[in-house]
């Protein structure tokens, strides 16, 4: 007999809400909202934390691991995202020049058919569930983010590629428009577009996720709107935002930030609390919004998922 | 006068303090105070070696030893930050630290300059160790070494800054070469 086993993140069936039953709690909300202000305490609380209304259908995360989320606020508030300032804290007031209507992400490479694809197919294909990650920057920052997405592995699986690709290679979109940083040419911070690229393995395990939103909403510009990829146990500079190119490769592709200064910063990108980067200490970590430090998890915690992806390997030299 | 350079020098330091514990808005804090303490550190510091470039125009002679102090308050607040909020006194941390990062040992041994700097510039030991002083263009060449390291990579700004940093270099060059001159 063939049973399904069910993921420890995963929910039962019978525990997602209905779509009908779901458009009928906004319309509720909508209409209710004017009486509910003064007693509701989750109004209240959207308000200070200016989480806007969900407008994304998925199945809900059981937090199992516990996790303290960040709040909205902190979430959205502080972002690198290099093509607008190396700021984190302007990234939110600047990103409104990404213009994300009619996106498309071109797929290419060692794939059976080449195509493009418009970011509403994807929506209308995939269902969404939310994934509560640990995000851990190199930077020693790091939070806890409602994500809302899909398994990458579900994408690969739809554009078929060829049993030659060994990689995986994204791109962010290259518009000097929408970008400030990429119009500036030689003075820009790194070279653009962005690049990052995960090992087949890495990128069909079940962790990693393409996502579309987060705290049950559309994805902020400043956060990589409209698609981006998380891959938890690896720094956040792996988590390239706003794709628009996906390239089968079956070459180990050079990563942006690899590229920029390959001593730093390796491929793999796990989080390795036994190995440090040149300048900043990795086995501590500050979670945003607290004034102390905790200690950093092999992998980010995920460790019992992915340890075995890179059993037999250095990583002080596959870093 | 007095007065009125107190005011600027602190105002600093009461914005920091206004949006770390009033307002509330700091996501990262540990961050922000390096780079606010770090920046202002820097930008007193270099002032302090300009004050003689600029004596014909606004004359600040009197007063340098004061700025040269306020400097030094913000790189302390920079190196509390580091011992107590960064490593929270853990030892380990602070000597690997400061072992293995160049970058954060070129900081150190610049704010250990600046100690020395600081405790010497009484009226009776300034007297005895003025030749000594010097020596703050020595911290300075680290402290802008240490800025660039810090910096995951450079953008346009930063480098406008390491650009006047660059042009006050050439104007003191001149100076001290003016002096060896007359000499």
């Amino acid at each position: 007999m063939k049973y399904i086993k069910t993921k420890q993140w995963q929910i039962k069936e019978s525990e997602v809400t209905s779509k009908t039953l779901f458009n009928k709690r906004r319309d509720f909300i909508k209409l209710g909202a004017a009486s509910l202000v003064s007693s509701g305490a989750i109004f209240e609380l959207l308000a200070k934390d200016k989480i806007p209304l969900a407008n994304l259908q998925y199945k809900k995360d059981k937090n199992e691991n516990n996790l303290t989320l960040n709040s909205y606020e902190q979430i959205t508030s502080h972002n690198n995202f290099y093509e607008f300032t190396t700021n984190q804290s302007k990234v939110k007031d600047m990103a409104h020049t990404l213009d994300i209507s009619n996106w498309k992400i071109k797929v290419d490479g060692l794939v059976e058919k080449p195509m493009v694809i418009d970011f509403e197919t994807i929506m209308k294909k995939f269902p969404l569930e939310e994934r509560i990650y640990r995000f851990r920057c190199v930077e020693g920052w790091a939070m806890v983010v409602p994500w809302i997405g899909f398994e990458l592995s579900k994408l690969i699986k739809y554009l078929k590629p060829l049993s030659s690709a060994k990689y995986i290679k994204f791109e962010t979109l290259y518009d000097e428009k929408m970008f400030p940083d990429q119009a500036r040419g030689i003075l820009s911070t790194i070279s653009y577009p962005y690049v990052e690229a995960l090992r087949m393995d890495e990128a069909m395990n079940e962790l990693t996720i393409l996502a579309v939103g987060l705290y049950g909403s559309s994805m902020p510009k400043q956060n990589g709107a409209p698609i981006r990829l998380i891959v938890p146990w690896k720094y956040g500079f792996k988590s390239i935002k706003s794709i628009s190119k996906i390239s089968f490769v079956d070459k180990q592709p050079l990563n942006s930030w690899q590229k920029e200064n390959k001593n730093e910063y390796g491929f793999y990108a796990n989080v390795n609390p036994y190995v440090d980067h040149p300048r900043w200490s990795q086995s501590k970590e500050r979670v945003l919004g607290k004034f102390f430090k905790q200690r950093t998890l092999m992998f980010n915690g995920y460790e019992k998922q992915v340890a075995s992806l890179y059993k037999g390997m250095d990583l002080t030299k596959d870093f | 006068m007095r007065i009125f350079l107190f005011v600027v020098f602190l105002t600093p330091f009461f914005i920091a303090l206004y949006s770390l514990f009033i307002t509330q808005n700091v996501i990262d804090p540990i961050k922000y105070i390096y780079t606010f303490s770090g920046v202002v550190a820097t930008v007193i510091l270099f002032f302090t070696i300009i004050i003689s470039l600029m004596k014909r125009f606004i004359n600040l002679m009197k007063y340098r030893r004061m700025i040269g102090l306020f400097g030094f308050f913000y790189a302390c607040l920079h190196i509390i930050n580091f011992v107590v909020l960064d490593a929270q006194f853990d030892v380990d941390f602070i000597i690997n630290n400061l072992i293995k990062k160049p970058f954060i040992y070129l900081g150190a041994m610049a704010f250990f300059i600046l100690v020395f700097l600081a405790l010497t510039s009484t009226k009776r030991l300034f007297r005895k160790y003025n030749k000594y002083h010097k020596t703050l263009y020595l911290s300075l060449v680290l402290i802008t070494i240490h800025f660039i390291l810090a910096q995951k990579s450079l953008d346009i700004y930063q480098i406008f800054y390491i650009f006047i940093i660059g042009v006050i270099s050439i104007f003191k060059l001149i100076q001290i070469k003016n002096l060896f001159n007359r000499n």
